[in-house]
């Protein structure tokens, strides 16, 4: 799942709680410089390049704008246009479909697999693990392509030999249904690696005894992964789903390569949205409410989620 | 040249691809029209014979260093005059900056938004021109392009102004013909000059396709950009709006039946689902698995360079069918044009860059005959090179036939501010309807609903 959100920077360290106002608060700044001029770099950072682009936004989002020539206040005027903007929900709800295209079978995959590379039994668990996790660090423009030829319709490979099958072609990138499949194929492709590290890591904090108690007590070695290993990976599973909504409502580069949003916008996202409103359009100020409202929405969803998935935990 | 042509076709395409759009905007540009340039119909292409091209006199003491910025193939075309221009202003520097299309775009509204960085001079697409006119970020050159206004191909100006201001000049002009395949027609039998209306057009296909089993054009359904419909409206001088603005995709009869049309030739098998500038796109084209394709006159270019050169004398050109006798033959598709920018602090250099490049005769044609960009500049018409037969057409006179619908393209309200936009609109709603989801009537009036929701056009 393409976390390129890191959670905000921490709430800055409160302050040595100063027990009393001082009447001097220069000179109590003055005799703090060094620990303050030690502390300085990040918030100065952090104003730079998290408080002014977030205010800037702010402001954005509150004027229509053409370019930044000319600015018109418009109060809450483009978060209205976008509450019923059929293009921006539409995306959203893209977004919510490819999640559940892709998102529970990469989840399994990365289960399995990762069972599978933690297991004694296999030999060359490096060279597995770092092949499995390849792709991920493959350039995703280039597997973009690469994923195209293969499914053209026409003069794709995978079609070429699925008609050696006696299939007839499927319009992968040519159709709303397919091309979501296609997209979903190039998420798992690309992400499984990723996740499988995230489950395997989990695994590994597992004892062994567990798994092996439950196989004295006569479990074979499936009933012991869904009785015992699954339910103790459940954080991990759920930090690793948390990861994948994000990464489904903020996909971009993948849809981008592979089908450029279409057809007929059945796989465009939010932030490809967000990024035409911005980039080709230049509506700046519509852009910048849409990207609060994105921001709302993946973290409402990620609340849901967090709470469909953790629901009768005991804490 | 076939880097530079390939380069190009793939920015042109990813340009196409970033299902884009322009900002949201008024009305469009629809200043005085300037009265239309020489009776279009029986007299010479070449315009009005009364205006003559202003003698350029070099003043050689200017001095600076201008940065022009645009593609690799507009940019390679630009340096075939820069030996001439730096015998006439020795003391101009130039310093180029390539990048594809959609690079030079956004480099171009970044460095607006923040208030510094353009370049002195940048080659703009018609299609985004009006988008940077509305910016206010061009440089005002209604007194310095006055005396070219008669001289140019008149549609060109439609985006370069706003309130009869001029803000850019044209360079370069996409007059629309049918390329066919003689091979293919002959085998079936068709005669090309028997087809004077799109019903001939489309009888015709179907003859192909029995006859030969060859499809008549390429038109993607999942992948369609709408190009072929904005030439085919162009055509019939219509476009996503009205002189005054308003939506009309949804309005105009001639709109939807030239949308059916095109169903038309899907549901019957008579198009090729290709993608535009993809490898099969191409390849239909160099083997002859297409019968024609409706295109401007820079397709000439690409098959020579790149797409079919090994085609040469199997293609050869006709001008567009008709709907009702009397309309029009000629469209457009694409063009460029050379733009001062506003921040800019070299203008009169700037100036003396773009009049020596596109307002002299020797220079465009320079241009053509080199990297065969077609000029806007009408003088250079009555140049015997356009008269020459050209070898790939198969002896065709394609520049004179060029020459000639190029005098009648019509003024058509698409490149406008919000072009992009309106254009990304329409994609989807044309892909719906040839994927079989909706009606050419439904895919409009959606098309036309979103556009007046998005842009706040009426």
């Amino acid at each position: 799942m393409p976390s390129t959100r890191t959670p905000a920077a921490a709430a800055p360290p409160q302050g040595a709680a100063a027990p009393r106002l001082s009447y001097q608060p220069v000179a109590r700044l003055w005799r703090h410089r060094w620990p303050l001029l030690f502390i300085a770099p990040f918030f100065v950072l952090f104003a730079v390049f998290f408080l002014y682009p977030v205010g800037f936004s702010l402001w954005l989002g509150l004027h229509s704008t053409r370019g930044l020539a000319r600015s018109e206040f418009v109060g809450f005027g483009n978060f209205e246009l976008l509450f019923r903007d059929p293009l921006f929900w539409g995306s959203m709800a893209n977004a919510v479909i490819l999640f559940l295209i892709y998102v529970p079978l990469m989840t399994v995959l990365a289960i399995v697999l990762a069972s599978v590379l933690n297991a004694g039994f296999l030999r060359l668990q490096g060279l597995w693990r770092a092949l499995i996790f390849l792709p991920h660090i493959t350039s995703m423009v280039a597997a973009g392509y690469t994923f195209r030829l293969l499914l053209e319709r026409d003069s794709g490979y995978v079609n070429a030999a699925l008609s050696f099958f006696g299939v007839s072609p499927i319009p992968w990138l040519d159709d709303q249904w397919w091309a979501r499949i296609s997209l979903g194929l190039l998420m798992i492709w690309a992400w499984l690696g990723y996740n499988t590290v995230i489950m395997l890591a989990g695994l590994q904090t597992i004892p062994r005894e567990l798994v092996e108690a439950a196989k004295v007590d006569g479990a074979g070695r499936f009933q012991a992964l869904i009785r015992i290993t699954v339910p103790l990976l459940k954080p991990v599973i759920v930090f690793a789903v948390t990861l994948s909504v994000i990464g489904t409502f903020s996909m971009f580069a993948e849809p981008f390569v592979l089908t450029r949003g279409g057809p007929a916008r059945a796989t465009e996202t939010p932030v490809m949205q967000i990024f035409s409103t911005t980039f080709e359009e230049l509506r700046y100020g519509y852009a910048a409410a849409m990207s609060f409202v994105y921001f709302a929405v993946v973290v409402g969803v990620t609340i849901v989620q967090l709470a469909f998935m953790t629901r009768g935990d005991d804490r | 040249m076939t880097g530079s042509r390939r380069i190009l076709a793939l920015g042109l395409a990813a340009l196409l691809s970033i299902t884009a759009c322009g900002g949201t905007s008024p009305p469009s540009a629809s200043g005085p029209t300037v009265p239309s340039s020489a009776a279009p119909g029986t007299q010479s292409p070449s315009g009005p014979s009364e205006a003559t091209l202003p003698p350029i006199s070099p003043d050689p003491s200017l001095t600076g260093t201008l940065t022009v910025w645009g593609w690799e193939a507009a940019i390679n075309t630009l340096k075939e005059v820069d030996a001439d221009f730096a015998a006439a202003y020795p003391n101009i520097t130039l310093e180029y900056v390539v990048a594809p299309p959609a690079d030079t775009y956004r480099n171009l509204q970044l460095a607006v938004s923040a208030g510094s960085g353009a370049p002195d001079v940048s080659v703009i697409e018609d299609s985004h021109l009006a988008q940077f006119v509305e910016l206010e970020a061009l440089a005002d050159i209604t007194d310095q392009v006055s005396p070219y206004v008669p001289l140019m191909n008149d549609y060109k100006w439609e985006q370069a102004q706003l309130d009869g201001r001029y803000y850019a000049m044209p360079w370069d002009s996409g007059p629309v013909a049918v390329y066919y395949r003689r091979d293919v027609f002959e085998t079936a039998g068709v005669d090309p000059a028997t087809i004077e209306t799109w019903e001939d057009y489309y009888e015709a296909a179907k003859t192909i396709k029995a006859e030969a089993g060859v499809p008549m054009w390429q038109h993607s359904k999942a992948r369609n950009f709408a190009r072929l419909f904005e030439k085919m409206i162009w055509q019939r001088g219509l476009g996503y709006v009205d002189d005054q603005g308003a939506v009309i995709l949804d309005k105009d009869p001639k709109i939807l039946e030239v949308l059916e049309y095109m169903g038309r030739m899907w549901e019957e098998d008579l198009a090729l689902d290709n993608e535009e500038w993809t490898d099969p796109w191409y390849a239909a084209f160099a083997d002859g698995t297409v019968a024609t394709q409706v295109e401007a006159v820079w397709m000439g270019t690409f098959f020579k360079s790149f797409i079919a050169p090994e085609a040469a004398g199997k293609w050869g050109v006709f001008k567009l069918p008709v709907w009702q006798a009397g309309d029009v033959q000629a469209s457009n598709d694409g063009g460029s044009q050379l733009a001062i920018f506003e921040q800019s602090e070299q203008k009169e250099a700037a100036w003396a860059y773009v009049q020596f490049y596109l307002g002299r005769s020797e220079s465009q044609l320079l241009m053509y005959e080199k990297q065969d960009i077609f000029p806007s500049l009408e003088p250079t018409y009555e140049d015997p090179f356009f008269s020459e037969a050209d070898p790939y057409f198969g002896g065709d006179k394609a520049r004179e036939l060029f020459a000639e619908t190029v005098a009648e393209i019509p003024n058509a309200n698409i490149y406008t501010a919000d072009y992009q936009e309106m254009n990304a609109l329409l994609q989807a709603e044309i892909q719906k309807f040839a994927l079989g989801e909706q009606t050419a009537q439904q895919a409009l009036a959606a098309a036309a609903q979103l556009i007046r929701d998005q842009t706040q056009r009426p």
